[in-house]
């Protein structure tokens, strides 16, 4: 639930500071749309929303491939192997 | 089916709400920088095996070089008279295919003054490596 | 199935075979041949590119040959012969029944690759694996050029039969009492690519007649000073190849989902969710393929369209990747070689996904385009998912086949290299593409980031190699010198996890 909530918060700021900055900045250096940093702008927002789910994804991952190898002391016998050796 | 599938569909819909949200946006900055200004010069590509040409509105032919002034807005009319290349200037971020037959247009301004790359970003064949060019802004 | 090599079969008796284990063997071979062979070629670009200025190759039209040769082979002669393989290996198995639909097609299947990777290796075409006119009419050098077109005839006919085969095996041969909702998720994976190839091939054939004609002279499809449109073949090209990505990568899902469930002890979280995810790929697979077409100049509604159909393609990869984590949930794991390739192939998947998406994102292609992020993206699907998830079904196969245990220490030693070396080289690829190299291209200019990426890109292939040169060997040596597998339960996982139903193949 928490990590949901957290990914909401980074999503809603990934949303709202460029549109708030769309429509609030003056453009100071000539009146066009500076091209390189809109783009440039959208990638960094793009690659931060990759990297939190990359990161849940392969924390997930990491965390679960650690836990459930055979020879962690911890590890138990699936229901499915029905008391084999 | 033994499991809830719960967490399965919940998992799905924050999947795709980043979808949407990452399309969103995309469509957004695309409509942004999409609408050329009218003041616009209009500067025409030529891409051919293996080199670059511009022409000014003016008239004023240059090859393998071109000469913009800073904060100005400049279309440029892509088209190729032999095979497809694709006009690129990486650090404007300006990058659309020259297609014979066709013209492809591009706009932006230049930001800075200095000296800038101009690359074929299309393979062309045996010299599309070394098909460059230079940009140079000259700020005012 | 097993070779028994203790008393080996005249080789002339395999090759003339047409049982599906048979054919299924001689698909194996020839694709893992035709992976060195490929690789060997991508080693040589990669010295070539280590640094500026001329390396090992001395001309840049070699350059071009060997990238154009690269591309072919990987993906025609060994990804997709890699798949049919084990397809023609165990679909038969899984359905119960006795063979493939038809045993001979199939060997004809198979063996119009050969001629066709000979035509393509002898004419060394330079166009890249795209063929795009009109560089492809007008320029590309003859025999290369048509060589390389009646080679990718051969092949493709070659896909369509074999797809063919295993639709109607999977659909109308299978037992009577296994219902299509219960057959295992890899012979899915088989029937998904297989439809798939069905309804995308047919346009690739006829772009590339229509690009014959063309360099022939008789016709001026893509000739604009005849009214022609070089655009036209880009669309009939990707409207194949965009499908074609998804024929590849979906039976590398399925190899995975034959080795996670038994590798964890635990079966499939939800076949059915499974299934849902192929079928939905299979039919959005074909929703996309004017992405790869972003800076070919079309409207700004076009490429909405193009954007929107590829993010509709996501929620069903993100499905499968749910079900294998959520099928490791709760296991018991041992991670044997074909489970550590299973795994780092999801962890990659991952990771050429999220890549993607950054692609269709329409301004940001202005920045990716024809780039090595391109380069980087797609080798870590085709590198770093297809071919984990086919050699680790290879591995876990050669018991299966040959009766004899491969080494264990070396397989995972291939492994981590391999993963290293993906990471370093096609990682490292991305941020070079946005630092704005092209690709296809012999030399750069002394950028310093370019230089130094460059060179740790070409290390990262080497550290590829060395895994390759190990599994080269392991492969001949543990086929020749094994130890005998336990053809009970080779991996030790406690035995009720291979298929209950046992094939024999007539000639042993």
């Amino acid at each position: 639930m928490r990590t949901i909530f957290g990914l909401l918060i980074v999503i809603a700021t990934l949303c709202i500071i460029p549109t708030l900055d769309l429509v609030f900045a003056a453009e100071t250096t000539g009146e066009y749309i500076d091209r390189k940093a809109e783009i440039w702008n959208l990638f960094f927002r793009m690659m931060t929303v990759a990297f939190v789910v990359g990161g849940v994804i392969a924390g997930t991952m990491v965390w679960q491939v650690w836990r459930f190898r055979e020879s962690n002391p911890n590890a138990k016998r699936t229901p499915y192997e029905e008391g084999e050796s | 089916m033994a499991h809830s599938n719960m967490l399965e569909w919940i998992y799905v819909a924050v999947v795709v709400a980043l979808l949407v949200y990452v399309g969103a946006e995309a469509w957004n900055i695309e409509r942004i920088i999409d609408h050329a200004p009218e003041d616009a010069e209009i500067i025409k590509v030529t891409a051919q095996q293996w080199f670059w040409s511009f022409e000014h509105e003016n008239g004023t032919k240059e090859i393998g070089e071109l000469h913009l002034k800073k904060d100005h807005a400049y279309k440029f009319e892509i088209s190729s008279k032999d095979v497809i290349h694709n006009f690129n200037i990486p650090e404007y971020v300006v990058l659309l295919d020259a297609v014979p037959g066709r013209i492809n247009t591009v706009w932006f301004s230049p930001t800075e003054a200095g000296e800038f790359d101009i690359q074929c970003r299309e393979y062309c064949g045996l010299i599309h490596y070394n098909m460059r060019a230079k940009l140079f802004v000259e700020g005012a | 199935m097993v070779l028994e090599l203790a008393k080996a079969r005249p080789v002339w008796q395999i090759m003339f075979s047409t049982h599906h284990t048979d054919v299924g063997l001689l698909y194996l071979v020839f694709s893992l041949l035709a992976m060195f062979v490929g690789g060997a070629m991508a080693i040589a670009l990669r010295l070539e590119l280590f640094a500026p200025g001329t390396q090992i190759i001395a001309d840049s039209m070699d350059f071009n040959r060997l990238f154009t040769a690269h591309g072919t082979t990987m993906i025609f002669l060994f990804l997709l012969p890699s798949a049919s393989a084990v397809g023609n290996y165990l679909v038969p198995i899984m359905v119960r029944y006795k063979d493939m639909a038809y045993p001979k097609l199939n060997a004809i299947a198979f063996w119009m690759i050969p001629p066709a990777a000979v035509l393509v290796w002898l004419g060394m075409a330079d166009f890249g694996w795209y063929a795009n006119p009109p560089y492809s009419v007008i320029s590309a050098p003859a025999p290369a050029a048509e060589m390389w077109i009646f080679g990718l005839k051969m092949l493709g006919i070659s896909s369509i039969l074999s797809s063919i085969n295993f639709v109607v095996t999977i659909m109308k041969c299978k037992h009577p009492d296994l219902s299509l909702g219960k057959v295992p998720l890899l012979a899915w994976s088989f029937l998904s690519s297989s439809i798939i190839v069905l309804a995308a091939m047919p346009t690739f054939a006829a772009a590339l007649l229509m690009l014959l004609t063309d360099r022939l002279g008789a016709t001026g499809f893509f000739n604009p000073a005849v009214g022609g449109d070089p655009i036209a073949f880009s669309h009939l090209f990707w409207f194949t190849f965009h499908p074609e990505v998804y024929v590849l990568v979906i039976p590398a899902i399925g190899m995975m989902y034959e080795i996670i469930p038994r590798f964890s002890r635990r079966p499939i979280f939800s076949h059915s969710s499974g299934v849902a995810a192929f079928v939905i790929l299979s039919i959005v697979a074909f929703a996309s393929w004017a992405h790869h077409m972003f800076a070919t100049g079309m409207s700004f509604t076009e490429k909405t369209v193009f954007m929107v159909g590829t993010l509709a393609a996501v929620p069903a990869s993100a499905m499968h990747v749910f079900n294998f984590l959520a099928t490791m949930w709760n296991g018991r794991i041992k991670f044997a070689t074909p489970m550590m390739w299973a795994v780092g192939g999801i962890a990659l998947f991952f990771a050429a996904g999220a890549g993607g998406v950054v692609n269709t994102a329409m301004p940001l292609d202005f920045i990716t385009h024809d780039s090595y992020w391109v380069v980087g993206h797609f080798h870590l699907f085709v590198f770093g998912t297809i071919a984990f998830g086919t050699i680790g079904f290879v591995y876990y196969l050669f018991p299966y086949i040959t009766g004899r245990m491969y080494n264990e220490k070396w397989g995972i030693v291939h492994f981590i290299l391999a993963f290293v070396g993906a990471c370093i080289t096609f990682f490292t690829q991305h941020i070079l593409g946005l630092f704005g190299m092209p690709r296809r291209i012999y030399d750069y200019p002394e950028i310093p980031e370019w230089v130094s990426m460059n060179a740790l890109i070409s290390i990262g292939a080497m550290i590829i190699l060395v895994g390759m040169v190990i599994f080269l060997a392991n492969l001949i040596y543990s086929t020749a010198k094994g130890k005998p597998a336990n053809m009970e339960d080779p991996f030790g996982l406690g035995g009720k996890y291979y298929y209950p139903y046992e094939q024999r193949n007539p000639h042993h």
